[in-house]
């Protein structure tokens, strides 16, 4: 109970939706409660931690390697005299795992204007060329080096998955960037991609949600970042205490969601063996 | 600065919200934008942007061409392909109207864009799609090492879902299978106890195990079953593949929760740059 | 035994390109001089033949097409397949495509399948829906209102004058669904926006990548069944008895699988002998 402001708040919004549930719950899909529940009670967590972190507490972060070796794969070009390749997946902007990618970018355009390295970011989406740029520029802004920014470092390839991958192995081949990162939504080229920066030497640091594709670049980068991992680098990167907040409140909530699974799994071998209770996963299902 | 922050982050919230509340009201209008409408606003907004994205593309390659810079002579196939591609889109279909109207001329036999289709852009899809199948070779060729138990694991595994998902799998008997198991016991006997005799023991009496136990049974081709490798692959699939893969689509659920509520709460506000 | 060690270390630290050419080769032979393997199906592709098998004559199938020429190879085949055991039992199909590129080989198997082998008339026993832009937007509406999304077919034939459309209002008054997917949109978003929230039964047959994607909905019941890659298109042939280029894959797949595991075995042996040797200085 360290943040009054917020357990009176949350109170008041019980309060004011149990009222709302027993006059009648217009126009709500009460076949979804559960979801919504679920849902307020993510977002309270996360933000209950957010709110702890904003007021000075710190959380312990377990260290993640690829994310550690972003800069020293800069810090590699740069002594090289090479490009940093910067590859923000080939889906568009309504992806999440896309805006993640361009919110790294961010963070890798601040290391490259301060190491003043070249950065190339070939896009396969004309929304995520502009988002892309617009977070590069604001970048080299903010580490006072608007000079070396141009509007072509993010450039445009070709909605064609297979297109844009060849697209892409050719820069590495004239190119022969000593950095590659790899942050966003992949499929098939992804391997594609890996193999090709894994023969012209460089340095490999993935980042994706793309389950099938983590294998592939487990095996041929240097780093990968799994899943989440992936999500969490912006806080990483940035070490802003609301960033690494909300680290820790998905924590939370993967322990909350863990002891549900083991829970509605002995509810469910109750039900199913001697009848007792209810049916847990009938509970739990959205329709 | 208000059209470069507030504005955005409004938009981000409001937006957010609605698509993320707006699914639990049933209201006609609301549930027709959270249904429909909102992907398709977006949907038509990325069919304009391509404009941008094809005017960047044009732009560069011919900066490439008029710099002479490294590789240049590719821009002009680009530049090419990408002039004959609107050609047959757009102004020639290559038969009457009588055999395809503007529209349906893409996917007539005999116009000039099926041909594109056909005879350039499938066979050059299918080519960078196989080049897979090479780069799964010397992938896999380079990392899968025996460098500690997890590796191993891992390696094993692969070796099983690669042999026993195809044809020859099913060919190679059970017993087989459990000649290598023996084998591999006998290496790790080996390694522990560095005693030659212990290890010949092992191996000795493992054979003469499997030896008899073939005789008795008359060698059938999948019996035992959990030695058989179509079966351990079918479950390797649906176990401890099905396990991890549920492991990861609930880690990236939660990121993916997070990451939207830290934007509709503007929270994060990396998209605009700060 | 020095010779030996020399030779498989040169072995280990071939360059790439030798890899390639090796299993070109390996690959090559095979598809040349097919052997003949024997196909044995396997659980997941016996219940997409058999909830196929089991729907009623007559049913109202919606096929969605989700793969460009990239996959062909292994996601044609499943197609191919697929229509030949619907129109075999004489069911009405429907297909639709969430990728531009589906349009071209829906096209394709329709005129192999619907056309030459069983003579089908258009728009009594199958219609072709086409494509249409907006990824889940067009799962979404599907479920909701077909007739709002799909005005005209593919041959710009209005929905209203083709008999087949006759009432089909939404994914409802569909029997069975089976997507044929490379990625997205495809079978994750069908399952997810479609089939789950309406209970209309479906199956899938995806790209090899994509099994693991797939399989937890597979084994949770939200799946009946999947045709996983190339092999389980190769499964169906076997399953409908009728031969196809899946079947003919799978040797030159099987062969290459070996040649991939050889090549693995002699890296790990250059590996030890390299690490013997490096402990031995």
């Amino acid at each position: 109970m360290k943040d009054k402001q917020f357990w009176i708040v949350l109170s008041g919004l019980i309060v004011a939706f149990l009222i709302f549930w027993f006059a009648g719950q217009p126009m709500f899909n009460e076949d979804r409660v559960v979801m919504f529940i679920t849902i307020v009670a993510i977002s309270a967590t996360l933000l209950y931690n957010i709110r702890m972190a904003k007021r000075g507490e710190t959380f312990y972060l377990r260290p993640i390697p690829g994310l550690k070796a972003i800069e020293e794969a800069v810090g590699r070009s740069t002594e090289m005299g090479k490009p940093v390749l910067y590859v923000p997946g080939i889906m568009d902007m309504d992806q999440v795992e896309t805006v993640a990618g361009v919110i790294v970018l961010g963070h890798v355009a601040r290391m490259t204007a301060r190491y003043e390295t070249s950065l190339n970011v070939p896009v396969s989406r004309s929304i995520v060329m502009k988002a892309a740029r617009e977070v590069c520029r604001e970048s080299y802004m903010m580490e006072g080096r608007p000079d070396m920014f141009n509007d072509d470092m993010v450039h445009y390839l070709t909605d064609d998955q297979f297109a844009y991958a060849a697209g892409v192995n050719g820069i590495m081949i004239r190119e022969k960037p000593a950095a590659c990162l790899y942050m966003g939504k992949f499929y098939a080229e992804s391997l594609i991609l890996a193999e090709t920066g894994n023969s012209i030497g460089a340095i490999q640091i993935a980042g994706t949600a793309s389950q099938a594709q983590i294998p592939f670049f487990v095996t041929a980068c240097d780093y990968t970042l799994i899943g989440e991992e992936f999500f969490a680098a912006s806080a990483y990167l940035s070490q802003k205490p609301e960033l690494i907040g909300g680290v820790r409140g998905q924590d939370m909530v993967k322990v909350a969601v863990i002891s549900v699974i083991i829970l509605a799994t002995l509810l469910r071998f109750i039900y199913e063996t001697w009848g007792v209770g209810f049916d847990a996963i009938k509970l739990l299902t959205v329709q | 600065m208000i059209w470069k922050r507030q504005i955005p982050i409004l938009i981000v919230a409001f937006i957010g919200a609605l698509t993320l509340f707006g699914w639990f009201v049933e209201e006609p209008n609301i549930k027709a934008f959270v249904d429909d409408d909102a992907t398709q606003w977006y949907d038509i907004l990325a069919s304009f942007a391509i404009i941008l994205g094809a005017m960047n593309l044009m732009k560069m390659q011919i900066q490439k061409v008029a710099r002479q810079k490294k590789g240049w002579p590719y821009s002009i196939v680009a530049i090419f392909g990408f002039l004959f591609a609107i050609t047959a889109g757009f102004f020639i279909k290559g038969v009457d109207d009588s055999v395809a109207v503007w529209g349906a001329h893409v996917t007539t036999e005999g116009t000039l864009f099926k041909w594109i289709f056909d005879y350039m852009f499938t066979p050059l899809s299918a080519t960078m799609f196989s080049l897979l199948a090479f780069f799964v070779a010397s992938a896999s060729y380079r990392a899968f090492r025996i460098r500690n138990f997890e590796a191993s694991l891992l390696l094993v595994a692969g070796i099983i879902i690669m042999v026993g998902r195809v044809p020859i799998g099913s060919l190679i008997s059970s017993w087989v299978i459990m000649y290598i198991i023996v084998l591999a016991l006998g290496i790790g006997v080996n390694t522990w106890k560095k005693d030659k005799k212990i290890t010949f023991g092992v191996v000795g009496v493992g054979i003469i195990i499997v030896t008899v136990a073939g005789m008795m049974t008359g060698w059938p081709l999948d019996k035992p079953a959990i030695f058989y490798l179509p079966i351990i692959q079918e479950w390797i699939y649906y176990y401890p593949n099905v396990a991890g893969t549920r492991a990861i689509m609930i880690g990236v659920g939660l990121g993916i929760f997070a990451t939207s509520i830290r934007y509709i709460l503007g929270i994060e506000k990396s998209y605009i740059g700060e | 035994m020095k010779a030996l060690e020399d030779l498989i270390l040169k072995i280990g630290k071939v360059d790439r390109r030798w890899i390639f050419l090796v299993l070109a080769i390996a690959v090559f032979i095979p598809i040349i001089k097919p052997i003949g393997m024997p196909i044995r199906a396997t659980e997941t592709t016996k219940v997409v033949f058999n909830t196929i098998e089991n729907l009623p004559e007559n049913s109202k199938v919606l096929v969605s097409i989700e793969y460009s020429p990239s996959t062909k190879p292994e996601n044609h085949p499943m197609t191919i397949s697929i229509l030949r055991h619907l129109f075999r039992n004489n069911h009405k199909v429907f297909v639709t495509c969430l990728w531009p590129d589906g349009q071209f080989m829906a096209q394709d198997a329709l005129k192999q399948v619907a056309e030459e082998e069983f003579g089908k008339v258009y728009g009594e026993d199958y219609v072709f829906l086409g494509f249409r832009p907006g990824n889940e937007a067009v799962i979404k509406g599907i479920v909701s209102n077909i007739r709002k999304l799909y005005t005209v077919d593919v041959y710009q034939t209005k929905i209203d004058e083709i008999p087949l459309m006759d009432g089909i209002k939404n994914f409802k008054d569909f029997a069975f669904l089976f997507s044929c997917s490379a990625g997205y949109p495809g079978t994750v978003e069908w399952v997810q926006y479609a089939a789950d929230p309406t209970g209309v039964p479906m199956s899938s047959g995806v790209t090899s990548i994509q099994v693991n994607e797939v399989m937890p909905y597979v084994q949770s019941g939200q799946m009946k069944g999947v045709l996983a890659g190339m092999p389980g298109a190769a499964e169906y042939e076997a399953l409908m008895g009728q031969k196809g280029f899946a079947t003919s894959g799978m040797d030159a797949q099987s062969i290459a699988h070996l040649v991939i595991v050889l090549f693995i075995i002699l890296g790990n042996a250059a590996f030890f002998i390299e690490r013997k040797r490096s402990r031995k200085y």
